[in-house]
């Protein structure tokens, strides 16, 4: 019996030990989003003011990540996970080498990186369903400086 | 409460087990990654406590970042005294003890970024003469003073940003840095600037970098008489008022290059005031960007006149609408971009008079270009003309282009929407580089659209999505030396003779433009080609008589082709200055038959690039193979092979020999082992009665008796003359020796025979008795010279031997032989054998 009991807190512990637990950003009556990082190397800290931003297409946000490669060059992807299959939907650069418009870049390997501020995008309406959502930020060399996996219930 | 208690134990066990397991396994495997053996080591985020004892002593690159070292002893790298680079990013080091860089008079680069350090040993980084740069960003320091790095003479970079220094004194030690290039204080807590901070500033040669402070004050003359080479000031002031007189009070300063503005996420909503820049009139000044200003200048006549007196301005990330500049004769290097232009405003631009490089590049909004408007305006000593990643529409005359910009050297329209060119006669006469790429195109390749460039020496249309079906597309190109035109493509896919008016051309790119074929001359012209792009075409061969007259050419690109092999007639023809060859990620058939080349290839591996990427795509079990890695030994039949066969061979035809040499004695071998021999009719004690005319006594007596009687294997002949009993008809004889002790019967046919009465009777004898006995017990031998027609006459025989197999003799050495083996073996069919007779045989 006791054996019984203790199989799965020995798989829990074993699986909390490799991935990064799961966080909620926004839950209410019509929206729940939560996001998990699929960067092996660290968890991801994010925030968002609130849940209606959402709809508006400007939402002020919160991130943090210490980083473990430069970003003189950043670029950002967002896939859409549908059916399977990933489809990408959003895709530019957020940090060229010289004069960058965004005062994070340029950091170092190593640098605690903290955003805070609106993040605007073409407002859609987001459908009812459940989707999920991965961005993955990476730098010049293609290394990986963020990467989530954003799960979004939508009613 | 008991079970609880246990269930909590066991999950403590659990967790402590696995916390042990993950840490051994962590701990067992040779920790950093090995990028170049001897040199260069990762070893990022491994739970280090201290220097590998795997790393050699040789490492010059060395990764120990994310590792917990907490505290750098003296002489902690005393391992590895050769490093040049040292990254201990993130290491929580909170302590640098005397002479912890002890011994690495090698180190160039430090990178000590994000470590906590809280004290500082003042030779802690003693021994490092070498040092370039020293990056400590996010290290929890705050004075400059206490930072013990004046002996760094080597010193050019000096990183400080993310940090609490709230001085920008720098302290004397500064004035024996003479090499120091950059000096960056980004993110700090400078709030404000006194004359004589920067007295100890080491050369005039430096960039500063202050952005992301919050500058509240400037003392007057603080940076009078200062010299720099750049001077970053983004997002520094806390506000614009700050930032007026904060600029009044550079005066003095001798900046080359001075950068103004903010973030876009660091925005603040302010408002403008016209004579913000003033100050930029009271500094020496080549060179302003003013970068993320917000809504803050919305045209350039709202901005300080001071602007005008500076040669270069750039522009960035704003929301520039429009330009307006009164007349100047200051202003040689404009440069707008990411703005939000919607045509490109050369009436307003036309006051900068001596202007002579334009750019205004990245700016979505940008659709319109226009040089045919009504109103004259010219920019007659523009060089330089750089409108490239807008959305523009153009349409391009030639002629306009000469008259509005006399001097225009250089034109960039790459990344663009749409460009259309025509055909004419007069256009700019110093043109000399031209970058249409990545713009589509409307004209080149029907057209001869470039008949005027006669200066140009560079031209790019590469990815122009333009078909070239005309021979004179590149007509009128007479200086043209660099022509790059990838991905595009050719009318059939056929490259002929576009380039016969291109014939200074040094450097042409056609990769990626779908060929299938190269005509014989296409290159005929060229001959002062240096590098050829072919790759990434559909080419099943480039024939030697295509490239032959290019003598000139040092590098050849044909990789991503389909070419099979090359010939002897290829390589013997490959221009002889070929420095450079990439014949990678063909369809290379490795058979034997193309050794020549492989064997070629392999003596010539330095001219090959990319040669790890030469690899057989046929015969199928060596797909994949690397051509440098060709066995050729594949192809060579080793010696031992052909021995062996030769000797299996000989071996095979002796035996044969003698098989067929001692055949009988094999006979009578395997008769006597498998006992067959028993006789069981003894009534028969001859082998055969030879029926013959006494004519050929002589005959039957040399060719039958003695090589039958006396041969192997031995018959017994019966002979009328020997054989018969005298006294006794000859019927009878004829009747009980002859045939009724006879096996076979042996008939002679000569022309005496066919004569012979007797002989006659004799065989008409033995043919009832076969008919009798059923038996083909009847062996005809025809003697040479019987006359067919006579056997014809002798009807009954005739008819037998048509039906049956009889023999022929004729006095011939191997004829004889074959004879008398056949008749042997007829005779041997049905005998049997006593023990005595098989072995008397085989001692024979």
């Amino acid at each position: 019996m006791k054996t019984f009991k203790a199989a799965p807190l020995i798989f829990l512990l074993i699986y909390t030990s490799i991935g990064w637990p799961t966080h909620s950003v926004c839950k209410n009556s019509h929206l729940e989003i939560y996001y998990i990082s699929c960067d092996p190397l660290q968890d991801f800290a994010f925030t968002l003011d609130s849940c209606s931003g959402l709809t508006t297409g400007s939402v002020n946000i919160r991130a943090a990540t210490v980083l473990r490669h430069s970003i003189r060059e950043l670029f950002v992807t967002v896939n859409l996970f549908f059916n399977g299959k990933s489809i990408p939907i959003f895709s530019r650069q957020l940090c060229e080498q010289n004069h960058p418009n965004l005062s994070f870049c340029g950091k170092k390997k190593g640098e605690h990186v903290y955003y805070e501020g609106p993040v605007s995008f073409r407002s859609y309406d987001i459908p009812h369903g459940d989707f999920n959502v991965t961005v993955e930020l990476f730098n010049g060399d293609q290394h990986t400086i963020v990467c989530t996996n954003f799960t979004i219930l939508s009613r | 409460m008991v079970r609880r208690g246990a269930l909590s134990l066991l999950v403590f066990i659990t967790f402590s087990l696995v916390v042990i397991f993950r840490t051994r396994l962590i701990a067992s495997v040779n920790p950093c990654v090995q990028v170049t053996p001897g040199i260069t080591y990762v070893c990022m985020e491994l739970n280090l406590k201290g220097i590998p004892s795997e790393i050699p002593n040789s490492t010059q690159n060395l990764d120990l970042s994310f590792n917990p070292l907490e505290v750098l002893y003296s002489n902690y790298f005393s391992l590895v005294p050769a490093l040049r680079f040292l990254d201990i990013t993130r290491c929580h080091i909170t302590k640098i003890e005397d002479d912890a860089f002890a011994g690495l008079h090698s180190l160039s680069v430090l990178l000590l970024t994000g470590n906590p350090l809280q004290f500082l040993a003042p030779r802690a980084f003693q021994d490092l003469t070498s040092l370039q740069r020293l990056v400590l960003v996010e290290t929890n320091l705050f004075l400059l003073d206490s930072l013990p790095i004046g002996h760094l003479m080597s010193l050019q970079e000096l990183n400080l940003s993310n940090n609490y220094i709230d001085s920008l004194k720098l302290p004397k030690y500064f004035s024996q840095l003479i090499h120091l290039k950059r000096l960056i204080l980004q993110s700090n807590k400078i709030s404000s600037i006194s004359s004589g901070d920067l007295d100890a500033l080491p050369t005039h040669n430096l960039t500063l970098v202050l952005c992301r402070n919050n500058i509240k004050y400037i003392q007057p003359r603080s940076f009078k008489r200062v010299y720099l080479q750049e001077l970053s000031l983004r997002s520094s002031f806390e506000d614009n008022a700050v930032m007026q007189v904060g600029l009044l009070n550079l005066t003095g300063l001798h900046v080359n290059s001075l950068v103004l503005g903010g973030h876009r996420n660091l925005r603040k909503a302010e408002s403008f005031n016209k004579n913000l820049l003033d100050g930029l009139c009271h500094m020496e000044l080549q060179k302003i960007t003013l970068i993320c200003t917000g809504d803050a200048f919305g045209r350039t006549d709202s901005l300080s006149a001071c602007l005008n007196n500076i040669s270069t301005v750039r522009f960035m990330h704003t929301y520039l609408k429009t330009v307006y500049f009164p007349k100047n004769n200051n202003i040689r290097h404009l440069e707008c971009k990411d703005i939000r232009f919607y045509h490109v405003p050369f009436e307003n631009l036309a006051s900068l008079t001596e202007l002579r490089v334009l750019r205004i590049t990245d700016t979505n909004t940008l659709v319109e270009f226009n040089l045919r408007s009504e109103v004259n305006w010219t920019l007659k000593n523009l060089e330089t003309l750089d409108l490239s990643d807008n959305n523009l529409y153009i349409d391009l005359r030639w002629l306009c282009l000469k008259e509005r910009f006399s001097n225009l050297m250089v034109l960039n329209l790459s990344f663009n929407s749409l460009i259309t060119l025509s055909t004419e006669v007069f256009g700019p006469t110093k043109l000399k580089y031209l970058d249409l790429q990545h713009s589509r195109l409307i004209g080149p390749g029907r057209l001869p659209t470039f008949l005027c460039l006669k200066t140009l020496i560079y031209l790019d249309i590469s990815y122009t999505s333009i078909v070239i079906t005309m021979e004179c597309s590149f007509c009128g190109l007479d200086s043209l030396e660099v022509l790059k035109m990838a991905g595009n493509s050719f009318k059939d896919n056929q490259l002929a003779n576009a380039f016969t008016n291109v014939t200074k051309l040094k450097i042409l790119d056609i990769s990626y433009c779908q060929l299938q074929h190269v005509s014989l001359s296409s290159f005929d012209l060229l001959h002062d080609l240096r590098e050829l792009n072919i790759s990434n075409n559909k080419l099943l061969d480039f024939y030697p008589e295509s490239y032959m007259h290019l003598q000139a050419l040092t590098i050849l690109d044909f990789h991503s082709n389909q070419l099979i092999t090359l010939t002897k007639k290829h390589l013997e023809n490959l221009p002889s200055g070929l420095k450079k060859l990439d014949l990678s990620q063909n369809l290379f058939d490795c058979s034997c038959d193309r050794l020549y080349f492989l064997r070629w290839g392999q003596e010539h591996k330095d001219l090959f690039i990319n040669a790890e990427m030469m690899k057989c795509h046929s015969p199928s079990h060596l797909k994949g193979t690397q051509l440098m890695h060709f066995d050729e030994s594949t192809c060579q039949v080793s010696v031992t092979t052909v021995a062996v066969s030769v000797s299996i061979s000989v071996i095979v035809a002796l035996s044969l020999i003698l098989v067929y040499k001692f055949y009988f004695h094999l006979y009578y071998m395997i008769l006597l082992l498998s006992g067959g021999h028993s006789t069981t009719d003894h009534s028969k004690i001859y082998d055969a009665f030879v029926i013959y005319s006494g004519e050929d006594q002589v005959w039957v007596k040399q060719e039958l008796e003695d090589t039958l009687e006396s041969g192997v294997p031995r018959f017994r002949l019966c002979l009328h003359y020997r054989d018969f009993r005298p006294g006794v008809p000859i019927i009878t004889n004829i009747i009980k020796e002859g045939f009724q002790s006879s096996r076979k019967v042996i008939a002679v046919v000569s022309t005496h025979f066919l004569e012979s009465r007797w002989c006659n009777f004799e065989l008409e004898v033995a043919q009832s008795w076969q008919l009798l006995d059923s038996k083909a017990s009847l062996i005809f031998v025809i003697l040479e010279g019987v006359d067919r027609a006579a056997l014809r006459q002798k009807l009954g025989l005739f008819r037998y031997l048509r039906r049956n197999a009889y023999l022929v003799w004729k006095d011939r050495e191997v004829k004889r032989h074959v004879f008398l083996r056949q008749l042997k073996s007829a005779l041997l069919e049905g005998k049997t054998w006593t023990e005595d007779e098989l072995k008397a045989m085989l001692t024979n």
